[in-house]
């Protein structure tokens, strides 16, 4: 069964500058055929080059990478676009805190044969995923239980193989067989309160990780461009203004987090979001509200509608005027 | 301080801290906030100068606070400060102008999305140029002078057109000046992405409104008489800019909080004797059955108020407890097999109760400490705050939070037998401080609130409350708070202004217990050890508190207000 994969490699080379618009003379490999594991293209979708680099270092030099990064940055996607550009068939395994080990690497179950019922092994994603040339993503890698996370402390190492206790069978890696993961945090657990059911990881096992690279937000406009190429209605002069305008409302929300004045952000899907509501309501300001603010602590919608004031020059109605009614008892700086 | 209503400071608390949120936003920099009025970095106060920068809470409205926060945050973030300092020029009336017109080029920046604060910057300087206009500041040549300059350079740099109001009345000074400094402004408008490039046109355009305004100064001098007038106009001018020197020097060598008086005499603050402080139990200071009736009396109040501590705790519990684990919750329909129902499993297949979770329980890993300032002019509150202290601390019991009530003030009138002690060694100068301190436990942090009570009550007394010496009552409190096993601690100082201690600020001199306050809140704000903050009974505390509240104690205490109060306790810092 596993012989059917060995033979499969990359059999073609694509240039780095022309597939994500990277200065580099690098040619990374690539597969000639799409199989039904590889990703879609997304043509809107904009790499980043530090993270790119290091994803395709994941590909061709068979390094172990985790993206990290806030929510929203599209840490998950990065890697999957990498993917579809390379035909790279792509896996992405959900990590919660209910992933046992089990279902990692099987089980034995129960399955009818020849109308008969036997109990017959099954194995798991990480057995199935490592004797094919595909590339395993591990998503929200810091909810797993640290405690199961050591299934995949062996194949964490470049050559590492997988020895199947139940099956007294040791797996060896298909060479083009890759591992990903991303994360909110870096193993340090929910530090500012934001993400909630991380766990603090194992530094045994973050040391393991050969590339970590960190994502954080676009520039502005390249944040508008991407809002732009999902939402095209607005793909004119007075649209463009409009969405320069989330976007730089979306930045502000971002230092106030940082600064410790907001306990939510928007993520660049927000504003995609509101981009699109924007369209259904047809008023910037209702679809605002719908979007972000209500999903904002009461105390903090004047310090949102204050950044609204700044970006849109108007005010955001009800929301101030709320809080000055209903913070009259006590103010506090 | 001035007094004012309490009103009138809580809306304009509230808008300095929005005004804040916002200048945190655009420039990034969490340090920023405002204390008595100016935006400062942790306690420094920033060094923005130009004038139209100034801002007072308590008077403008709110559109013109926002445009001077906005002023402030486009200047941090488009201006290198070191580059700026170093290339500014001596002369004062110089340095003045060459500070407007660094403003100027930072107003002047590109904001890519931001129209309302790009609007707010315009109605700023053109509501401050129609003040200094009305003000009659422009009446005399010298003033229209500056004027003219500043509303020129200002319209060449940003593009928009001057004020309309004025516009007639500058015409003359600017045909008469244009050709002077003709290239020098359309220098500012090409250079005005370029610090350094437009900082040479902006120090020479500045030297040379100075040398006309002392050619223009000479003229004057001639007739005796008439001298005064022009510096009359540029006093005014600089009325308005306020060049605080000794701001700009604390700023750059000297440790902040470091005061004046405490220089002399060179070893910081000190108690000139410790002999006669003391701490006492409050319950101590009072006899029982006078207890047993101010408790009564609490009691009643409370009652009236018809406060809802369950509510409180909730509040508190939800901002201030962290899960923890603690035993199993069984009979879940996921998670681990339950051993001990496995009979369960084959008597009825059905039933899918079998599993057991770890269970999650908030667990209150924090202690809380009020800290009540006892000086005279709180008597007249004490009714309001021993009901908010007893209330707040009955609802963290609840929520199982650890609390301390505590007091300060101090044991005698005008410094005591301490300042007899000093007397008869014949007065040595700087002293210290110098008065008997009274530190009072009014609940410890492991008795209950049930066996505390009577104590709370002894904040009734009304002879305890003397003076204050708030320095050293926050380092007490702050030590004691540091000896409990928690992970956070909050220490909540309940005052209605500076700390004063008469024969102290007499030895010494006014600003000596404001300097140690000022100093010991520093100190735990940069350490992080225990968050200090402070609730203003109808003041404003921002002068000496990062994270300052205010309580109009004319206002009657309910659960509302009492929710509030918990939820800013709890707020993440």
């Amino acid at each position: 069964m596993t012989m059917d994969f060995m033979q499969d490699r990359p059999d073609g080379r694509v240039s780095v500058r022309e597939c994500f618009g990277i200065d580099t003379g690098l040619m990374a490999p690539m597969f000639a055929e799409r199989d039904d594991h590889v990703p879609d293209i997304d043509p809107a979708y904009r790499f980043n080059p530090d993270v790119t680099l290091a994803i395709l270092a994941g590909f061709m030099r068979n390094r172990r990478v985790m993206v990290q990064g806030l929510h929203g940055t599209g840490k998950s996607t990065h890697i999957e676009q990498v993917a579809a550009r390379l035909n790279w068939p792509c896996v992405r395994v959900n990590l919660d805190g209910h992933i046992s080990r089990l279902d990692l690497v099987g089980k034995d179950a129960i399955v009818v044969r020849e109308d008969r019922q036997i109990t017959e092994f099954q194995e798991g994603i990480v057995p199935w995923a490592l004797q094919r040339p595909v590339a395993l993503i591990f998503d929200e890698y810091d909810a797993g239980r640290p405690d199961v996370m050591f299934v995949i402390q062996r194949i964490l190492e470049r050559d590492g193989s997988l020895t199947l206790l139940d099956q007294n069978r040791v797996i060896r890696p298909h060479p083009y067989f890759r591992l990903f993961a991303t994360s909110n945090t870096v193993g340090l657990g929910n530090l500012n309160g934001l993400y909630h059911g991380t766990q603090m990881l194992n530094h045994a096992q973050m040391d393991r990780w050969n590339v970590v690279a960190k994502l954080s937000y676009l520039p502005p406009e390249q944040e508008a461009d991407i809002v732009l190429a999902r939402v095209p209605e607005m793909d004119d002069p007075a649209g463009r203004a409009r969405v320069e305008q989330m976007v730089a409302m979306a930045a502000l929300t971002r230092r106030g987090f940082a600064a410790g004045d907001l306990s939510t952000l928007m993520s660049p899907r927000t504003v995609i979001n509101w981009a699109e509501n924007c369209q259904i309501f047809k008023d910037t300001e209702l679809a605002f509200r719908l979007t972000f603010l209500n999903k904002c602590d009461e105390s903090e919608r004047p310090i949102v509608s204050e950044y609204y004031q700044r970006c849109f020059g108007v005010e955001l109605g009800e929301a101030g005027h709320e809080a000055e009614a209903g913070g009259g008892a006590l103010k506090p700086t | 301080m001035t007094m004012s209503a309490p009103d009138a400071v809580c809306a304009a608390v509230r808008r300095e801290r929005l005004c804040a949120a916002v200048a945190r936003a655009l420039t990034g920099d969490a340090a920023l906030h405002y204390r008595s009025g100016r935006l400062c970095r942790q306690v420094r106060p920033l060094p923005l100068h130009a004038p139209h920068l100034r801002s007072d809470a308590t008077q403008d409205d709110f559109a013109l606070l926002r445009g001077a926060a906005d002023c402030a945050a486009m200047r941090l973030v488009h201006s290198d400060a070191a580059l700026h300092r170093s290339l500014s020029p001596t002369p004062y009336i110089e340095r003045l102008l060459f500070e407007i017109f660094e403003q100027i080029r930072c107003e002047a920046q590109p904001a890519p999305g931001m129209h309302g604060l790009a609007r707010n910057l315009r109605d700023r300087f053109e509501s401050w140029s129609r003040g200094y206009f009305r003000a009659g500041l422009a009446d005399d040549h010298l003033g229209i002078l500056v004027y003219t300059v500043v509303q020129i350079a200002w319209s060449r740099v940003t593009g928009w057109p001057v004020l309309g109001e004025t516009e007639d009345l500058i015409e003359a000074t600017r045909a008469g000046i244009v050709t002077q400094i003709g290239t020098d402004l359309a220098g500012l408008r090409r250079h005005r992405c370029d610090q350094r490039a437009y900082a040479r046109h902006a120090r020479e355009l500045a030297h040379r409104v100075a040398s006309m305004l002392a050619h223009a100064r000479a003229m004057f001098g001639d007739s005796g008489d008439d001298e005064r007038k022009p510096d009359d106009a540029l006093s005014a001018f600089s009325l308005w800019v306020d060049f605080d020197e000794s701001h700009e020097a604390g700023a750059e060598s000297a440790a902040p909080g470091a005061s004046l008086s405490l220089d002399p005499s060179a070893q910081g603050y000190r108690a000139y004797t410790t002999q006669f402080d003391r701490e006492v139990r409050a319950a101590a200071l009072a006899r029982r059955p006078l207890l047993r009736d101010y408790r009564a009396k609490l009691d009643e109040r409370i009652a009236e108020t018809g406060i809802n501590s369950a509510r409180i705790a909730r509040e508190l519990q939800a901002a201030l407890a962290v899960p923890h684990r603690d035993g199993w919750s069984f009979g879940e329909e996921d998670g681990r097999i339950d051993g001990r129902r496995l009979a369960q499993i084959v008597s009825s297949p059905a039933e899918r109760r079998v599993f057991m979770q770890e269970r999650m329980r908030p667990h209150g890993d924090c202690a809380i400490a009020f800290l009540i300032d006892c000086s005279a002019s709180m008597k007249a509150q004490i009714e309001t705050i021993a009901v908010l202290v007893d209330s707040l601390a009955r609802a963290s019991e609840q929520a199982g939070l650890p609390t301390e009530v505590l007091g300060f003030t101090t044991g005698a009138w005008n410094g005591g037998r301490a300042r007899l002690q000093w007397l008869a060694s014949a007065r040595p100068s700087h002293p210290g401080r110098l008065n008997e301190l009274c530190h009072m436990v009014f609940k410890r942090a492991n008795d209950s609130w049930r066996r505390a009570r009577t104590d709370i009550a002894a904040l009734f007394k009304a002879d305890l409350f003397r003076e204050g010496v708030d320095g050293e009552a926050v380092e007490w409190a702050c030590s004691r708070l540091a000896a409990l096993p928690v992970m956070r601690r909050i220490l909540v100082v309940i005052s209605d202004g500076s700390p004063m201690d008469a024969a102290t600020a007499q030895a010494n001199d006014a600003t000596y217990l404001d300097a140690h306050l000022k100093e010991v809140l520093l100190h735990h704000e940069t350490l992080r050890d225990v968050d200090v903050v402070g609730l203003g009974i109808g003041r404003d505390l921002s002068a000496y508190y990062r994270h300052c509240a205010t309580l109009d104690p004319a206002e009657p205490l309910d659960t509302k207000r009492l929710v509030g109060v918990a939820r800013w306790i709890g707020a993440r810092r």
